[in-house]
């Protein structure tokens, strides 16, 4: 059985390259397929007839108890039957009803066919969750199908609604088997069935099945997505909305009863909602002119009539059901297949413009009669034998005193009243000769072939009815499954209230068709109880505007309202957390010594000063106040390092601000209300308050010592002294690394932001200082600049006259002279080519002593940074240039591979990712040396740290110098794109 | 073998040192970070299989024993994110070969491109790694620090908009898990997360709780659950398509890890499950409501990915083996099958010129491909069967029938509107841009159309000529292995099952890290 599908899904998928080698011809060839899968179905009679099965089961997902399990009872072989049968002649229908200019045939071909695997995978699997699977499957395929004509709004609209509504019952449905799957703890239909199920929590889950099958079989309230499907092209809805899909529901429905028949809420909700399909359909059915629609309605109608008696659950109106499943199925597809046929020929399917087919088409119209016969329970079609066994079955269950069982039989003789009254009107509608209206000429007359499937389906319906006694043993095996009974299926049961009812029926349906002037006129009045359809777009347009609006409201805030958001989470919870806290430390130690507390007072009162500053440059030295005052706690707790990393950065961190701020306006503007800063004054000091106290709450919960306690006596076995450097390059390396990787990262960031899209190159150079490096060229260039060149690469007004004073001025720094009189200072200058050279061999030594002595890599690279940030603001981008003229992204990257490599190394030599070795020597009186590749890898983020100042200075500094000296303008850069600016 | 588990962070970075160096060489620098991906999928894919073996791997960097050094593990679940994260990120790595190919350096200019794209590799590899709770936090920093680069490519006015949201709100994210990160280690001394297992329950219950909620809040904002998930959607659509792609998959997964682990292995027993509840019910309504309410493709999609990470947290609050097993599962399926969509829709906009539906239309007939290409994710997403969305779904709300209670019941309920209102906004894009005709774009109504928010960035850019090859082969492949999630749901679903396991009964991380006896 599951070869069965893959044989439709492996077709499927060659199809559309079938279709381009045989256009139309196509669908006779793949309905084989179906037609096999129907003989080979029809092989399986015998043993389920008999009440035995075929089984089969693929394990899938074990963990969820979901398997590709199969079987095949009476049930499941008869509509495996139907599926397959109908689908083989819809789409040998197909071959004729296509033009072969018709727009993705192979498309169309290709899911047509794909969905009758479909249909026959959904009856025949036993897991409920592979059913399921095969159920959404053909709603998707529906979808796909009802938009064929994608160029058609309306056609489109449908598909999609039926896909919504289709898809609302299966996600209830899924929820409802998932219940059950959990309370029956197996994924087997066979074993849900069988177990014996109690409960609130089985009725809710019996609910949301019956959601999911009715709003595929598009019960009421979901009815309204079958008629606007009619949009889809004829044969699909021969096969979709009347043979197969909406057969799934019913099914689902069948298959169920046996065990859930009894459980409260069942009967009840199936009985009513049946009852008013059937009317609701059939009162509409009536009030359509458009042929398909009449069919459409009529399906609904009979649809709720299945519905009802599927439910009902006796033997009796399972035998019932089963039947009338066989004739609905014949007739429909039949009746579908005519009307496509009509509007084939004719162009139309109003029935006001068609007239005198009756004699233009002689054998569609015999067709039409027997199938029209057949739905109106006209003997002795087989139509009339499942209705009578549907009377027969209520009348019993109502005379052994269930009231549900009149209800159900009073309300299905109402609607098969209609159900007469409509299929006349189809009748008169389709073929008649009307008076009124010219006879509808035929305008695309074919060659008869198109008639074969209908024809066919027909034949089964006379077939059936006079073979009824003999149909009945195959369709009692499943309604067996529901107990006992006596009742069989006949043509003639002698004079018995059902035939009565039929005579009733057959009576009353013929009077409402003779008054159908006056029926039409009071139909008119009553207004449309149940508008289904407008409440669906209702209910879109109100999920659409409800979205919108709540949409709005969350996202209106930006920025500001994201943060509030965080911060007011955190206050609610972690507030939350400390308020109900009953565990508070013992002793309260507020500070360890004074200096701290007025350290922190200075800092709050910064950091309040900096939120209200108006001046950008006032709110940056008051951060900076806040930074300095961590590296002063720090100093006082005894922890030289931090303290003087963090003073090397913070003092970075105000160069790199001042740069960036020369291109923002000086001020600040707020635009936000005072209420609006009292509310956020209020909020973020709640959150900062709350950490607090959260933090002291912690702290007081302590039970074990730290493992900082150890790390003194680990820094020795790193031969280190310095615990913090020793934790950078060793114990913690892995964090540096990573670290490290952060700084390069941001680096390339900041040159992308200011580069765009390259970031490749040093900081601009002398053009002269290229070709050599020796010191006699430099200070020839020093000595005799090259007016003209400085003056086009400073592009300022004042140096376009040789500077008398510019040879001696010139000769602290290389490229001093590019810069204009009024921006140099002498002595800042001199200053300048004092200290770099020191501050280097500082940043050297730093870095090798780190680990014994405050420093490492870290504080040293930031000693050369600054020093190359001394050279940068004396002298102008060209004096970087000479200072440091490699690409920052070379240094960057070498500082990674010597901290990445270290890591490597330590796997080489046998050891952990990042082991350290040391090399020792004794040097005998100089003493004993050890290096370590711990020292590597603090060369590499002392790269790092330089290449990180340097690419800073390259992009804030010294591009945008050459931005500003370009008379770019601040805003172009940061609202527009600054390749425009740089082209 | 431990060995190989410090090369799936190494090896990024120090292709990202490589591609620095050789910054002049464009086709050095393609075949260093195509390469070394390459070769860290491989390396993740071997740790899977040795894991799922073999148990627990864990490795003590520079030799230091845990608790005092950093501790590196992979247990499944680890790997399995590996294994998973790999492949996206080489999968859109190659795409975005494919663009820069041919359009030039301009939109993901290979210089900055590569070097930020693998260390937001090595940050994302090393989350899932990390055995030390401070390490975790420098594996965030490297990936947001790479993601900052990343998003604002190009530094277009909107980018730098989107930036500076992204950048400030994830800032102020960092500073609270740091925060939670000092308080742990306030109270326990330590930051290995094998010794906070055992040291945090020895902890009073209050305190446990405060610790508990000050942790979650950082994971929370990452992985962008309601109510801090309203920054997501202003920041990830305005990134270069392949950005987007890898920050919408891979991301705010690292948050739903990091949220798995804290509810697991630092605070078992599920003592804010009820909270987690809320916050997953919530996430899916108005994560979902915000989609359905989006015009342009990239936002609907960044809405959806918000909304479906209520169903990662929906089976995290369960914190039953079945409920961690769908979670595992539709990690898997959310990663792969969202980083699919945005590289589809890169290749829309391409078509198209723009990605809001209300100027897109015939792409059925003008790439038939491409559409397929859509369809079919966009139907997992939406949760149909037989895709893995279902899957995953149905391994969820089975999860839920199971525990049962009013507010499990609601948060299934809710998970199954998610999931209609998710296809419905998909097949609305569906209808709009693959079915409707370019004819039907002059004053067209519908009233599936009439409250769509507009991005004020939707203009019709350039249509690209081209289409390469390159990104239309990667996006096919990547589709296929959407698909091919439901043909491994059986062992995939075991393997989840298997980590599940893992994660309610610590012991063997714990004595991975800390040893038999060392307790």
């Amino acid at each position: 059985m599951l070869l069965v599908v893959c044989a439709f899904a492996a077709l499927a998928l060659a199809t559309p390259l079938l279709t381009r080698w045989w256009g139309t011809r196509v669908f006779s060839v793949v309905a084989i397929l179906p037609a096999a899968a129907f003989v080979y179905t029809l092989t399986q009679s015998a043993t389920v007839i008999a009440g035995g099965e075929y089984t089969e089961s693929v394990p899938w997902i074990p963990q969820l108890g979901i398997a590709l399990s199969f079987r095949v009872d009476a049930l499941s072989w008869l509509l495996a039957l139907i599926v397959t049968g109908v689908g083989a002649l819809v789409l040998l229908y197909c071959a004729s009803y296509f033009s072969p200019s018709e727009p993705a045939l192979g498309r169309f071909a290709s899911i047509l066919l794909l969905f009758a695997g479909i249909m026959y995978g959904l009856v025949t699997s036993d897991d409920v969750v592979v059913m399921f699977i095969f159920w959404e499957a053909t709603s998707v395929l529906s979808y796909l199908l009802i938009g064929h004509y994608t160029s058609r709004k309306e056609s489109r609209g449908a598909a999609i609604q039926a896909l919504l509504v289709t898809t609302f019952g299966g996600l209830a449905m899924l929820v409802g088997v998932a219940i059950l799957v959990v309370q029956a703890g197996s994924t087997s239909l066979a074993v849900i069935v069988a177990t014996p199920l109690h409960g609130p929590i089985i009725s809710t889950a019996i609910i949301l099945v019956i959601v999911g099958a009715g709003s595929k079989s598009a019960l009421v309230p979901f009815h309204f997505w079958l008629p606007a499907a009619m949009e889809a092209p004829t044969p699909v809805s021969a096969y979709l909305h009347a043979a197969a899909m909406v057969k799934a529901g019913i099914y689902l429905i069948a298959r169920l009863a046996p065990g859930f028949a009894d459980t409260p809420g069942w009967r009840e909700t199936l009985i009513t909602v049946g009852l008013i399909t059937m009317l609701v359909g059939g009162w509409r059915s009536l009030r359509q002119n458009d042929l398909k629609l009449v069919l459409a309605y009529g399906t609904i109608s009979q649809l709720g009539f299945l519905a009802l008696i599927a439910g009902y659950g006796s033997r009796d109106s399972a035998l019932a059901a089963a039947s009338l499943l066989v004739a609905h199925t014949l007739y429909k597809a039949a009746l579908f297949l005519t009307v496509g046929i009509i509007e084939h020929r004719t162009g139309t399917r109003d029935l006001r413009r068609l007239s005198g087919l009756r004699r233009s088409q002689p054998v569609l119209a015999v067709i039409a009669l027997v199938s029209v016969a057949s739905m109106a329970g006209v003997p002795p079609f087989f139509g009339f034998v499942a209705k009578e066994a549907a009377f027969t079955a209520l009348f019993d269950s109502g005379g052994s005193g269930d009231a549900w069982g009149w209800i159900a039989l009073v309300g299905i003789v109402v609607g098969s009243v209609i159900t007469f009254a409509y299929s006349a009107r189809f009748l008169w509608g389709a073929f008649a000769v009307k008076r009124e209206t010219a006879a509808t000429p035929v305008t695309h007359p074919d060659n008869g072939v198109i008639l074969i499937a209908p024809g066919i389906l027909a034949l089964f319906t006379v077939a059936a009815g006079l073979a009824s006694p003999w149909l009945d043993h195959a369709l009692s095996a499943y309604a067996d499954t529901l107990g006992t009974g006596d009742y069989h299926l006949a043509l003639w049961h002698g004079i018995e209230p059902a035939l009565v009812l039929t005579a009733l029926v057959v009576m009353v349906g013929a009077v409402v068709v003779w008054q159908r002037i006056r029926v039409t006129r009071f139909q008119a009045t009553v207004p449309p109880w149940i508008n289904a359809s407008g409440a669906y777009w209702q209910i879109i347009r109100y999920i659409d505007s409800f979205s919108h609006a709540i949409t709005v409201r969350v996202q209106r805030f930006g920025l500001p309202g994201y943060i509030a958001a965080v911060l007011g989470v955190f206050i609610a919870a972690v507030g939350a957390a400390t308020i109900m806290n009953r565990t508070w430390p013992n002793e309260v130690t507020l500070w360890d010594y004074p200096a701290q507390v007025f350290i922190a007072v200075a800092m709050i009162i910064a950091a309040l000063c900096a939120a209200r500053a108006t001046q950008r440059i006032a709110a940056v030295l008051l951060v900076g106040v806040t930074g300095y005052g961590m590296v002063t706690l720090f100093a006082v707790q005894g922890a030289p390092d931090l303290a003087l990393t963090q003073a090397l950065v913070e003092t970075i961190t105000l160069v790199v601000f001042v740069l960036v701020l020369r291109r923002l306006p000086s001020d600040m503007i707020t635009r936000h209300r005072p209420r609006h800063q009292v509310f956020k004054a209020l909020v973020a000091t709640t959150a900062g308050g709350v950490l607090g106290i959260a933090g002291f709450i912690a702290l007081g919960a302590r039970q074990h010592e730290s493992v900082s306690e150890r790390m003194p006596e680990l820094a020795l076995e790193a031969h280190g002294h310095n615990v913090v450097n020793v934790m950078l390059v060793d114990i913690r390396a892995w964090d540096t690394m990573g670290e490290i990787a952060v700084l390069v990262v941001v680096a390339t960031g900041i040159a992308s932001l200011i580069f765009v899209n390259k970031r490749t190159g040093g900081a601009p150079q002398l053009p002269q200082a290229r070709p050599t490096r020796q010191l006699r060229n430099r200070r020839a260039i020093v000595l005799e600049p090259d007016t003209r060149s400085a003056t086009v690469l400073n592009g300022d007004s004042s140096t376009l006259l040789p500077d008398p004073d510019a040879p001696t001025r010139g000769a602290f720094l290389i490229a001093g002279r590019t810069l204009s009189a009024r921006n140099r200072s002498i002595l800042v200058e001199v200053l300048t080519r004092l200290l770099f050279h020191p501050a280097i061999v500082l940043s050297l030594y730093l870095l090798f002593v780190g680990h014994n002595m405050p420093g490492g890599g870290f504080a040293g690279g930031l000693v050369a940074g600054l020093a190359l940030v001394t050279r940068y603001l004396a002298g102008g981008r060209y004096e970087l240039g000479e200072a440091l003229g490699i690409d920052a992204g070379r240094i960057l990257g070498t500082g990674i591979l010597l901290a990445t490599g270290t890591a490597l190394l330590g796997l080489f030599l046998g050891g952990e990712v990042l082991q350290s070795t040391w090399f020792q020597q004794d040097l005998g009186w100089v003493g004993e040396i050890s290096i370590g590749t711990t020292t590597l890898f603090d060369i590499g983020v002392y790269l790092v740290v330089v290449g990180l100042i340097l690419d800073v200075l390259r992009s804030l500094g010294a591009e945008i110098d050459r931005h500003l000296d370009e008379g770019v303008q601040a805003n172009d850069t940061l609202t527009d794109s600054p390749a425009e600016a740089n082209r | 073998m431990t060995w190989l588990v410090p090369l799936v962070v190494i090896l990024p970075l120090l292709g990202a040192a490589a591609t620095l160096v050789v910054s002049r060489n464009r086709r050095l620098q393609i075949l260093l970070s195509v390469g070394m991906l390459t070769i860290v999928t491989l390396v993740s894919i071997a740790l899977l299989v040795i894991v799922d073996a073999g148990g627990t791997l864990a490795v003590q960097v520079g030799g230091w024993a845990a608790p005092w050094g950093i501790t590196l593990v992979v247990d499944r679940l680890s790997a399995i994110m590996l294994v998973i994260s790999a492949l996206m990120l080489l999968g859109v790595l190659v795409y975005s070969v494919g663009q820069g190919i041919a359009d030039g350096d301009q939109e993901t200019p290979l210089s900055i491109f590569h070097p930020s794209y693998l260390v937001l590799a090595a940050g994302l590899f090393n989350v899932f790694i990390a055995g030390d709770l401070f390490n975790l936090y420098v594996g965030f920093e490297m990936l947001l620090a790479a993601s900052y680069v990343l998003l604002t490519l190009g530094s277009t006015g909107v980018r730098i908009r989107a930036g500076t949201t992204y950048i400030i709100v994830s800032l102020v994210s960092s500073v609270f898990f740091l925060g939670a990160i000092a308080l742990v280690y306030g109270a326990t001394g330590t930051v290995n997360l094998a010794q906070l297992s055992e040291r945090l329950g020895e902890l009073p219950g209050d305190v446990q709780l405060l610790l508990h909620a000050a942790l979650l809040i950082g994971f929370a904002v990452k992985a962008a659950v309601y109510p801090v998930s309203f920054w997501l959607p202003d920041s990830y659509p305005t990134a270069p398509a392949p950005v987007t792609a890898v920050f919408a998959g891979l991301l705010t997964k690292v948050g739903v890890y990091a949220i798995l682990r804290t509810e697991t292995l630092l605070f078992p027993g599920g003592q804010l499950s009820q909270v987690l509840l809320w916050v997953a019910l919530l996430t899916l309504l108005v994560g979902i409501l915000g989609a359905v309410a989006q015009a342009d493709i990239k936002r609907l999609l960044s809405f959806t990915l918000v909304s479906h990470i209520g169903y990662m947290i929906f089976g995290i609050a369960l914190a039953s083996l079945s409920g961690l097993t769908a979670t595992v599962f539709y990690v898997v399926h959310h990663i792969t099958v969202q980083t699919t969509l945005f590289l589809v829709t890169g290749l829309i906009e391409r078509i198209g010129g723009t990605t809001s539906i209300n100027r897109l239309a015939g792409l059925l007939k003008a790439a038939p491909l491409i559409s397929i290409l859509f369809f079919i994710p966009a139907l997992n997403l939406g949760g149909i069967p037989p895709f893995s969305g279902f899957i995953g779904k149905v391994g969820l709300f089975l999860a839920g029938s199971e525990q049962g209670g009013w507010l499990v019941w609601v948060v299934i309920a809710a998970g199954a509107v998610t999931s209609l209102l998710t296809l419905y906004a998909l097949m609305r894009v569906w209808n709009m841009v693959f079915w409707r005709g370019k004819s039907e774009l002059e004053g067209y109504t519908s009233p599936m159309l009439e409250s769509l928010q507009e991005t004020d960035e939707a203009t019709i850019g350039k249509v690209q000529s081209t289409t390469p090859r390159l990104m239309v082969g990667t996006t096919i492949v990547m589709v296929c292995l959407t698909v091919s999630l439901t043909f491994c749901a059986g062992p995939l679903m075991d393997l989840a099952g298997r980590a599940a396991a893992d994660l309610l009964d610590p012991s063997s991380y714990l004595t991975a890290v800390l040893g038999g006896g060392n307790g």
